[in-house]
């Protein structure tokens, strides 16, 4: 205790002493005084200040305090950490008696549950709540971006640089042996699909040699400048009403809606600019490549000096603009915004477009019987992709031909681009920049409407309709010049790829809230929802144009504009899933006794045609209950607890991400007219199944200056949805079981928030999260599960990841490396064994802000620890036998005994440390206040960096790595090949009202 | 109050059930099997099994690696950076393999019990195939039903309708080889005499009935086969009846019955077809010659980028041939026999510089200029291989004689030869019917060795070689030795995917040879069963040493 307010008292005199110079006053006299709390209680360490000027004092453990003041003072500040500042005018008084009042924590927070709404303090499940005031700044392209290392053991990793990538979420560890497993997100009450109308490319078919590209965000058409809050559920009491799509968490965004008070316009913007890689990649530089040419007797040198990564990379200006006008009186408000920005990306010709229109109103008839609640959301997003496929073969990705371009080799001539020497020189980079496009247009519209009926006093019917629509088109074009692109070169190749997602929801719900007694108070919801989805993708492909086949006479006419005059038309791909349809019943019990002791009950029952004929309705219910110890009455006067509570639930929640039809007996079309069975029936299939236990201590200590929780889960994933190798003969290799085995997840998670010092005109607010997960597959009665496919030349076949019983999932299972032989060759165990894991086991967050008067910086940094990544750049792209073939690699190899000949395989020697602590964003505000008389409020300038900083002993372009390199569906983990780098970025803005 | 309880009660109600669904699931992109029957019907199905049987021989990674590359004639060295893949390709020469560490016995487990899956589907009572459809159907079944036995020694079986998540029974042992001979003889009599070399004929049907018969003593005892006179006179009735029939005869060019217009052939009983240009039929022939030519050969042309120099041959195979003299490039070489290759060969030699059969020496580009490897050396096929199967040195990319037995197909602007190629994929050949006779009579309880070496040089004779002046079955020392069937078998037949059964037949398997030591563990003489294909069904059981 004494410490830290000698330390508040220190830093805050310090910075005062450093940055202004010391004043004298002519005249003073003395005031003197006593504080004390709402109670009456003294309160030591309060800080009393002369406005306007440094003068200053703090209050002594009797809550007295004695200060001289100019003769020209007029108010006195008092402030101190859990308090509310006051100002005091002095008047003719030498002697005050000042209450101040307690600050309003953040237990009175209204958080989001499912299906209601309640305050923090009431909740019995485990559940973060972000403010938007808390957000993460700096380049934001999805709204998930804002919480990253905001929430204990809720681990984000983008898999990918491109602006606008889609990201992996995992909430408590690795819940699922599936691909595709984010929580469920749901926004103002509208549960999303996961997927996007993005259309998907996969460059494997039709003869490339390249694989899927990366995903995108389902997020990116949220502003998230329309945010108030992001809620995250992560224990079965709070996500269990979303039953069987809330195993993996819930996300639960929440928009923001108007006040009441006058009409309001805000406006944010922002411009930036990527101003390089945040973490470079230690391939040779010109210099370096020449020595080791003369070194191994090698004539690759091509005389000149040129930097790949650099030319292909861009310092495009990002531009966001912003606009919200909200205004209403007691009967209506509404909230209209607008969002315009340009993203562009670290790599040339990569950008991500949106511009997003928000309308949400809510309006009372009827002497406020029934109020209508709407929001409709209508975007639209352009990208700019290039060609990082997540597995591209021997004939690799752009990375790979930056990574590898001889660096001596001028990458362009005279006329256009150099050409390779022979098949296996590096494609140009900058061809490929130039030729290929690919570019996805998404409209979307996400809307939903809602009427809430004011039955009787306490029980209210509310109906919601929402309908989610996204088409969205992407057209890829490569051009037929571009040299040494197998499938593309002398032919050009396009694509037309088109998906519409529809999802609609149908939710009734009636809630009542009555006082049994003045004592006990009770809640209760119970509703109805029905949801289904409809996804399909059509894509045409082509090849051997006649146009574009030579640099000189191209023309700027796309081939998917002119796809008649292709000479050869791939296979038409048309693909409509199965509709999903979800039926639910739900209901929640609350009470509330005394303030003190809590219940929750929660029950779902979900039918889903997605289940086996035998299987259609699972049901999943939970309970939680709280001890809230701080309204004890023994705990009242407590000095060092302002908050204390005991939460303890338990719960059963689903997951149905299968594929639809996965039930059913199917017969696909396929070559030469013909049709065949395609999938092995189960209509036994059914939803997986965690059962979950936790236990929580929500902590605030000295009126609120500390205050967080600590919890302790553990998860049980039982009847796993898993690709079972097929009973043959078959349809097909695989198809889908519950298996009985069981994925244990537990761990504990701590969180702390300090407001450290908190004056007038300085305070210093911190925040920090830890969370340690453990994962471990048991009673797995399956073979092994290979997975992680390592891609690249001379490795197929090769697979790093091992999903078995008693590791936990995704454990890496390689071939030991044990350094090299006298020929510098390395020496490979010939079987593979347990490598460690992937999973992070140490999660941690940190966040902290410094104010001094109108200058304030907030910084943010996050950190994984306790894992091992798979570097398949280095394995297959950057190897030193690439230098033997006149490629450019990495340069660290020749300081090892490697020879220049020596072999390529995958085995435990690419394993990396991924530890890492990141300076993912740090940002300077200067708030100016309102300006020209009041017109133009709350006007402030920022300057904001992204990734500034990591310090990783990970060799490749970024830890937070996580390449899709799944193995038939089964998922991987922390793989990096040639991902898409991130870039560091530095951006400014200025944000006002109207 | 009351009221609006009940106007609320009655709404919610009314509002739920107007809404509640039976949560039915519409396939939309696919058909039910109801759907397919009355739509579509049997021969839609059937062709899908027809469809089946073209990958897993086309590429040589699949039963080709099984029945090639762990044999005599084939190999592929790991290139520095290259033709590692987890090691797989030197466990397969080199008889080292774990049961799931080479992932091709699990690919092919699943793709061969597939085509059994598909063509049992075909004898679904709801299809309502015809007999000639079921026949063909049962046709299809019995060549991969013969496939798994020989290589796994055991093949589960389901009727048709089964319940896909019951565990079949399994077949081994002589039931097995009985069981697939009792389908054969019952399906004869239903095919059509019409039938073409694509489907199920009674000439292919009889053929897999002299493989079996032929092979029937090997199957029951892997380690030391005998052959009863009973199978070996079927083998030779049979065969003969083929031989006699007249309709079959050699080709002028060895290498015409693997050229791009192969259909045409008149050796071939049995083959797979592929629609030249046309990417939907298409089975990948194609890898065929891209995995054994090098980077730089084709390399630059239409898209192309040469090969992935992999699959190689070795000095002793090439040497079985007889060779004594270099092989020189005049296209009228006579003084070796042709099915070594290296001659013009109208179609790929001008448009490539590749001349079909072994590759060996300097390799020429389409207008005679020398080509060379990754490295500027010249591209000279080297026959000395590293002796662990490992490439470090300078001649990495050269190392290994390479066989191009497929011609490319060049045509359509040399397009096809990337995927699209219009080669049939032959399966049952005329020259193997001699063979398999010449090798029944000397089998038989009174070998008939001159019968044999006779109908051996009818065959050398067909090819433009020279007669042999005596033939022995095998010499138990050298696997390579020329004149012995086993070798006649293998000038005529390599690289068609039935090596390790002829291997193993002739009690070979297991004898040392080009870059593989004797490794006499009898576990090898089968494959091992996946480990996840022995969970999933109970009723196989695990190979012996595994």
């Amino acid at each position: 205790m004494t410490i830290q307010r000698s330390l508040a008292r220190w830093v805050s005199f310090t910075l005062l002493c450093v940055l202004f110079t010391q004043n004298a006053f002519s005249q003073t006299k003395t005031i003197t005084g006593k504080v004390s709390d709402d109670k009456g209680t003294p309160v030591a360490g309060i800080s009393v200040t002369v406005k306007g000027s440094k003068t200053g004092a703090s209050t002594s453990a009797d809550g007295t305090f004695s200060l001289n003041v100019p003769s020209t003072a007029t108010t006195l500040v008092f402030s101190g950490v859990g308090y509310t500042s006051q100002d005091v005018t002095i008047g003719d008084q030498t002697s005050l008696s000042v209450t101040l009042a307690t600050t309003t924590s953040n237990l009175n927070e209204v958080v989001v549950v499912g299906y209601g709404t309640a305050r923090k303090k009431d909740v019995t499940g485990s559940l973060v709540s972000v403010q938007s005031k808390d957000f993460n700044q700096g380049v934001v392209t999805s709204p998930d971006q804002l919480l990253t290392g905001k929430v204990s053991g809720m681990e984000i990793t983008t898999n990918s640089g491109q602006p606008g990538a889609a990201t992996t979420i995992k909430i408590r560890g690795n819940n699922s042996i599936r691909v595709n497993n984010n929580p469920l997100y749901v926004i103002d009450g509208v549960p999303l699909d996961g997927r996007t109308a993005r259309p998907s490319l996969n460059l494997g078919q039709n003869g490339l040699d390249f694989g899927p590209t990366p995903e995108t965000n389902p997020l990116l058409y949220i502003n998230p400048n329309d945010i108030q809050q992001i809620d995250i559920l992560k224990d079965a009491s709070s996500a269990a009403i979303y039953g069987s799509r809330g195993a993996n968490g819930v996300i639960v965004i929440t928009t923001k809606k108007s006040s009441s008070s006058g009409t309001k316009l805000e406006m944010n913007t922002s411009w930036g600019v990527n101003i390089g890689y945040m973490k470079k990649y230690p391939v040779m530089d010109a210099s370096e490549f020449r020595a080791n040419l003369a070194k191994n007797n090698l004539k690759n040198d091509s005389g000149a000096s040129v930097d790949p990564l650099k030319e292909i990379s861009q310092h495009k200006l990002s531009q966001n603009y912003s606009l919200a006008l909200s205004g209403g009186n007691d009967n209506g408000k509404f909230r209209v915004s607008f969002l315009g920005s340009s993203n562009q990306g670290l790599i040339k010709k990569t950008a991500l477009d949106k511009y997003l229109g928000n309308f949400a109103g809510t309006y009372k008839f009827l002497d406020k019987r029934i109020t209508i609640d709407f929001n409709l959301i209508a975007g639209h997003t352009t990208e700019n992709i290039q060609l990082l496929s997540n597995t591209a073969g021997a004939g690799g990705n752009l990375m790979s031909y930056a990574l590898n371009w001889n660096p001596t080799k001028a990458l362009r001539t005279g006329k256009g681009y150099s050409l390779a020497a022979n098949s296996f020189s590096a494609t140009n980079p900058l061809a490929v920049l130039d030729g290929f496009s690919d570019v996805a247009d998404v409209n979307v519209f996400l809307g939903n409407i809602s009427a809430t009926v004011n039955i009787i006093k306490g029980l209210d019917y509310k109906f919601l309709f929402a309908i989610n629509h996204g088409s969205g088109s992407r057209n890829t074009n490569a051009e037929g010049w571009i040299d040494n692109l197998k499938g593309v070169s002398g032919q050009g190749f396009a694509a037309i790829n088109t998906t519409i997602l529809t999802s609609q929801t149908f939710t009734h719900t009636l809630n009542y809230r009555t006082n049994f007694t003045d004592d006990l108070k009770f809640e209760a919801v119970a509703g109805y929802e029905y949801w289904k989805t409809d996804f399909d993708n059509n894509t045409i492909a082509a090849t051997g144009f006649n146009t574009n086949l030579d640099y000189a006479t191209r023309t700027n006419v796309q081939y998917t504009d002119f796809m008649q005059n292709a000479k050869t038309l791939f296979p038409m791909s048309t693909i409509r899933d199965p509709r999903t349809e979800i039926q639910s019943y739900f209901g929640r019990v609350n009470f509330n006794l005394l303030d003190k002791y809590y219940l929750t009950a929660t029950m779902r029952a979900d039918g889903s045609n997605k289940f086996g004929a035998n299987n259609k309705y699972g049901y999943f219910p939970s309970v939680g209950a709280k001890w809230n110890i701080s309204n004890e009455d023994f705990m009242k006067n407590s000095n060092l607890f302002s908050n204390l509570g005991l939460r303890a639930s338990w719960g059963i929640t689903g997951n149905q991400e299968f594929p639809a039809g996965a039930s059913l007996e199917q017969f696909s079309s396929t070559a030469f007219n013909s049709i065949g069975q395609t999938n092995v029936a189960n209509p036994d299939l059914k939803w997986e199944k965690t059962t979950s236990i936790n236990f929580g201590l929500d902590y605030g200590l000295l009126r609120g200056r500390f205050y967080g929780s600590l919890d302790y889960y553990r998860k049980n994933t039982t009847d796993l949805l898993f690709q079972s190798t097929a009973i043959q003969p078959a349809p097909a290799s695989i198809y889908f079981i519950n298996l009985p085995a069981h994925l244990i997840n537990y761990g504990i998670e701590f969180s702390v928030g300090a407001a450290i010092v908190q004056q007038n005109d300085f305070s210093w607010d911190f925040g920090f999260n830890i969370a340690y997960n453990h994962n471990k597959l048991t009673k797995f009665n399956q073979a092994p599960i290979p997975t992680a496919q390592v891609s690249g030349q001379g490795v197929s076949g090769a697979l790093a990841q091992i999903i078995t019983n008693n590791q936990p999932v995704n454990e890496f299972y390689l071939k030991k490396f044990g350094g090299y032989d006298q020929n510098g060759n390395q020496i490979i165990a010939d079987t593979p064994s347990f490598c460690g894991d992937p999973n992070p086991h140490v999660l941690m967050g940190l966040s902290t802000t410094l104010r001094y008067k109108k200058l304030s910086l907030v910084i943010n940094a996050n950190s994984a620890t306790g894992y091992l990544i798979y570097n398949n750049t280095h394995n297959t792209i950057t190897n030193i036998g690439q230098f033997a073939k006149g490629l450019n690699s990495d340069a660290n190899d020749f300081k090892t005994k490697e020879s220049t000949g020596d072999g390529v395989a995958a085995s435990s020697r690419y394993l990396e440390n991924g530890n890492f602590v990141k300076l993912r964003n740090a940002t300077l505000t200067y708030m100016i206040g309102d300006v020209a008389g009041g017109k133009v409020k709350n006007l402030s300038v920022f300057v904001s960096g992204t990734n500034l900083f990591v310090i990783t002993k990970f060799t490749g372009f970024d830890p937070e790595v996580n390449v899709d390199k799944n193995n038939n569906n089964y998922p991987s983990r922390n793989m990096e090949y040639i991902p898409y780098p991130t870039p560091r970025a530095i951006s400014f803005g200025l944000n006002l009202g109207l | 109050m009351n009221k609006y309880i009940k106007m609320a009660a009655g709404v919610v109600t009314l509002a739920i059930v107007a809404s509640c669904t039976k949560l039915d699931q519409n396939l939309n992109s696919t058909l039910t099997s109801q759907q397919t029957a009355n739509a579509l019907g049997a021969a839609f199905v059937l062709q899908n099994a027809y469809n089946d049987v073209g990958n897993p021989y086309s590429d040589p990674g699949n039963v080709f690696a099984l029945e090639e590359v762990t044999a005599d004639e084939c190999l592929i060295p790991t290139r520095a950076g290259d033709w590692d893949d987890n090691g797989k390709w030197r466990a397969l020469h080199q008889h080292n393999w774990s049961v799931d560490g080479v992932d091709i016995f699990l690919n092919m487990f699943n793709a061969l019990n597939k085509i059994t899956f598909d063509a049992t589907n075909v004898l679904t009572p709801d299809f309502k195939a015809t007999k000639e459809q079921i026949a063909e159907a049962r046709f299809i079944r019995a060549i991969a039903l013969y496939q798994i036995f020989d290589l796994w020694g055991q093949f589960p079986f389901r009727p048709p309708a089964d319940n896909l998540l019951n565990a079949p029974k399994v077949y081994r042992g002589d039931s097995a080889v009985q069981f697939i001979i009792s389908e054969l003889n019952a399906v004869i009599p239903d095919l059509s005499a019409g039938n073409t070399i694509s489907q199920a004929n009674v000439d292919a049907a009889n053929f897999l009935l002299m493989r079996l018969y032929l092979n029937h003593g090997a199957f029951v005892n892997r380690q030391s086969p005998t052959f009863s006179d009973a199978d070996m006179q079927k083998v030779i009735t049979l065969g003969n009846a083929i031989i006699n029939s007249g309709k079959y005869g050699y080709s002028s060019n060895f290498f015409d019955n693997f050229n791009p217009s192969n259909s045409t052939s008149k050796e071939i009983i049995f083959a797979s077809p592929n629609t030249a240009g046309v990417v939907t039929n298409n089975t990948g022939i194609h890898n065929m010659w891209w995995s054994t030519s090098h980077y730089n050969q084709y390399f630059s042309h239409y898209g192309s980028q040469g090969g992935w120099n992999g699959f190689s041959t070795v000095a002793d195979f090439y040497n079985s041939f007889g060779v004594t003299v270099p092989m020189t490039r005049t296209p009228n070489d006579t003084l070796i026999d042709p099915r070594i290759g290296g001659r013009y060969y109208k179609g790929a030699t001008d448009q490539s510089g590749i001349r079909p059969g072994i590759l060996i020496g300097q390799q020429y580009d389409e207008k005679g200029n020398k080509l060379t490897d990754r490295k500027n050396n010249l591209l000279i096929f080297d026959p000395n291989i590293a002796p662990d199967l490992k490439e470090n040195g300078a001649n990495l990319e050269l190392t290994g004689y390479r066989i191009a037995k497929y011609v490319p197909d060049f045509s359509n602007n040399g397009k096809n030869y990337n995927g699209t190629a219009g080669n049939w994929c032959v399966l049952f050949r005329y020259p193997d019917v001699v063979l398999m006779v010449a090798e029944a009579m000397m089998r038989q309880a009174a070998p008939n060795n001159a019968g044999a070496l006779a109908l051996v040089n009818s065959l050398r004779a067909a090819r433009g070689t020279t007669a042999m002046t005596s033939m022995i079955l095998n010499d138990a020392t050298n696997v390579y030795a020329p004149n012995t069937l086993l070798a006649e078998r293998g000038r005529e037949m390599y690289w068609e995917s039935v090596r390790r059964t002829d291997l193993i037949r002739f009690g070979m398997f297991l004898k040392p040879w080009a870059y593989k030591s004797a490794s006499g563990d009898v576990k090898n003489l089968l494959y091992p069963i996946p480990t996840a294909s022995l969970a999933a069904n109970p009723n196989l059981k695990q190979n012996d040493g595994y």
